[in-house]
């Protein structure tokens, strides 16, 4: 069976997601990427080998999510494609008269404006986090409350509290002064999810205009809170895709069949061998000119595979002609 | 006397060729170093936090001329609605508090331009019809023909087939026009570089999504200020289109807006519906652009500094207008991460190939 392997390395975790050629999803896997994307790859493919279908082979890998060119060079993709488009595609799949995509992850939240099975525009967080995963993920801890019960204490709350959401510093500050007026854990954690959403509806999708239906993804999903709140927030429903938190790794995944079908590209993926393999990042800092660029460089076996970071080329030059000397 | 000026975009090798006919010896003329992150360090730890993006990297350019004993700095002013025009004012006090007592000859790009180039050259050097003329014919002869480069190389980007050639190609051409000692050189200089620009290997399959990019003048020309915006997108294949350039500033600004020859007349009556005035700087001709260039480009770049109040005033008029024209509105400061920029563009491109393809869907079944 041909499959096709789509993988989001974002900023708090890994996904993995196999498709088939019907592209329907065969095998996936959800990892806290905890600042170590690479091992995390590698621990995500040994899971996805695992449950591969028997006589399966991946015929085509796309990568994406903010590690998506470390984890290109490392996998072997065929295809590297930026968060937005690998989410646009994967909600026009699983809902195709999608109007407005909302997704909020980890550090960045995103809207996409969809018409007519066309992406119209889109925007993107720019100056702060207090709109995203993060937040909330900071919060709980204060609260001493783990993530994943966030959404239930969420939905108890009956008079939730007003918090300042603007700012992440000023939102604490508010919500401990809540806390010690004697407001309720769960009328606090709603008033959190109200903030944080009405924080990515003025900033944002600031002049974005959101029609039905819409389709809310991204790890954050999970958190029924912040469902309710968009719902209220938003006058509408807002549908929760069942693999809500995979959708990057899934448009990634579509994304890669489409080229493989329309190209016939022959895939450079390098195999399971490389869950063995070691490799080692490192970085410095250029100092031949006053910009003194920050060079990361990742090595397999010890030999240079790619570096990144420098304003001139300089050192990504360095890698091609490396190359082809070898 | 050691006079100098902040960078933007190549207007040093036209300020090296004028001030070498002009007389002005090496030894008085500091080029400032090339702005890098340095510079931005400089201008950043001695600015106003509020202050925006080309106040901050001005003053770094002339801070670092001062430390090469710079005492005469050039610098722009004007009257228009946007802070340039006390640009030169807080910089010569910043200096001064630095202990750099130089002196500012500023130039004036609100009117009067013309006469303010004359002006600022008899300042330098005393007045001499002879002499002046032809030096600055030969400065703005070097700035015609970088332009019509930059022109070919931003269209060789979009389409060569081994990336990175046309900015090589480029970057010689800078440096060989640079050093060139008179007109003809810089002719024969030109047809070289534009020859050798076409004869780079095109990859024959290319489609490449045409972009415009308009905005706040110095963010858009300035490479540093704009973190190589025009270069990354050549590698994700965009051809960029660009109504602005230093080039046709100076030629309607000092010749043909004197004859009543306005260069942005169509662009501001098409932004008429939409802004009926003058916003400062460049906010006006961003909301034109748009409107005129709607059928044209499949998408714009709109870029301006960050606190820029013309170009807010503009970027939030845009989404309202008729004319449906896909706007990508980037906002520059010493805080903005390139990787966040380059996604943003990655998606952008992405949309207008999906725009793209959907209309030629939809062309192809009206006709059959």
């Amino acid at each position: 069976m041909r499959t096709f392997l789509g993988v989001d390395v974002g900023s708090v975790t890994t996904k993995l997601a196999l498709i088939d050629e019907g592209n329907q999803l065969i095998a996936s896997i959800y990892l806290r990427t905890q600042g170590k994307p690479i091992e995390m790859i590698q621990d995500g493919l040994k899971e996805i080998e695992k449950r591969m279908p028997p006589g399966s082979e991946i015929y085509g890998l796309a990568t994406t999510g903010s590690a998506r060119y470390l984890a290109g060079v490392v996998l072997g993709a065929d295809l590297i494609k930026n968060e937005i488009t690998s989410h646009a595609v994967a909600a026009m799949h699983h809902v195709p008269d999608v109007q407005t995509v909302v997704e909020i992850g980890g550090q960045d939240s995103k809207i996409i404006i969809i018409r007519d099975g066309v992406v119209v525009d889109f925007g993107m967080n720019t100056v702060c986090a207090a709109g995203t995963g993060s937040f909330l993920d900071h919060q709980a801890a204060r609260l001493d409350v783990k993530i994943e019960d966030f959404g239930g204490y969420a939905l108890e709350s009956e008079m939730p509290v007003r918090i300042a959401g603007r700012c992440t510093v000023f939102a604490e500050s508010d919500m401990i002064h809540k806390q010690q007026m004697g407001h309720r854990t769960q009328d606090i954690i709603y008033g959190l999810c109200q903030a944080l959403v009405r924080n990515y509806l003025n900033n944002v999708a600031l002049g974005k205009e959101i029609l039905p239906p819409v389709v809310f993804q991204g790890g954050v999903a999970f958190n029924q809170g912040i469902v309710r709140a968009l719902d209220e927030g938003l006058k509408t429903h807002v549908s929760v895709p069942s693999n809500h938190e995979l959708m990057g790794a899934i448009g990634a995944a579509l994304l890669v069949h489409e080229e493989v079908e329309v190209e016939g590209i022959e895939t450079r993926f390098k195999g399971f061998d490389i869950i063995q393999m070691d490799f080692q990042t490192s970085s410095f800092e250029c100092g031949r000119c006053p910009n003194n660029c920050e060079i990361a460089q990742l090595a397999m076996n010890g030999r240079i595979l790619a570096r990144w970071g420098g304003r001139c080329g300089r050192w990504e030059k360095v890698i091609e002609e490396e190359l082809t000397i070898s | 006397m050691r006079v100098s000026f902040p960078n933007f975009s190549n207007i040093h090798v036209v300020i090296k060729a004028v001030a070498r006919k002009l007389g002005v010896t090496e030894g008085e003329l500091v080029v400032p170093p090339p702005t890098t992150q340095k510079t931005l360090d400089l201008g950043v730890k001695y600015s106003p936090a509020e202050a925006c993006l080309p106040f901050k990297l001005t003053l770094g350019n002339l801070i670092e001329a001062c430390e090469m004993g710079a005492d005469t700095l050039l610098q722009a002013r004007g009257t228009g609605i946007c802070r340039l025009g006390y640009y030169a004012k807080v910089q010569e006090q910043i200096l001064g508090d630095l202990g750099y007592n130089a002196r500012f000859l500023t130039y004036d790009v609100s009117r009067n331009k013309l006469v303010g180039i004359f002006s600022l050259m008899k300042n330098l050097r005393g007045a001499n019809w002879f002499r002046d003329i032809p030096a600055l014919h030969f400065g703005m002869s070097k700035l015609f023909s970088l332009d019509r480069i930059d022109k070919v190389v931003r269209h060789t980007r979009a389409v060569e087939r081994e990336r990175g050639g046309a900015n090589r190609i480029y970057k010689e051409a800078i440096a060989s026009i640079d050093g060139a000692e008179n007109g003809r050189e810089v002719k024969r200089l030109t047809r070289k570089y534009i020859g050798r620009l076409n004869s780079v290997a095109k990859d024959p399959r290319a489609r490449p999504v045409k972009i415009g990019v308009t905005g706040e003048i110095y963010v858009v020309l300035e490479p540093f200020a704009n973190m190589d915006l025009e270069m990354e997108m050549g590698k994700l294949g965009v051809q960029v289109e660009r109504t602005l350039s230093l080039s046709r500033w100076v030629k309607y600004s000092l010749f043909l807006n004197p004859l009543g020859i306005d260069e942005w007349k169509d662009v501001r009556k098409a932004a008429m519906p939409y802004l009926k005035r003058d916003v400062g700087g460049d906010g006006w001709e961003s909301v034109g652009e748009k409107v005129f260039h709607s059928r044209e480009y499949d998408g714009l770049v709109h870029v301006a500094p960050f606190t820029c109040m013309p170009e807010i005033v503009a970027e939030n008029i845009m989404p309202s207008t008729k004319e449906d024209l896909p706007v990508l509105s980037l906002v520059f400061d010493e805080q903005m991460g390139k990787q966040g920029m380059i996604t943003r563009l990655e998606a952008f491109v992405d949309l207008l190939k999906f725009r793209r393809r959907s209309r030629e869907k939809h062309e192809n079944f009206s006709g059959c």
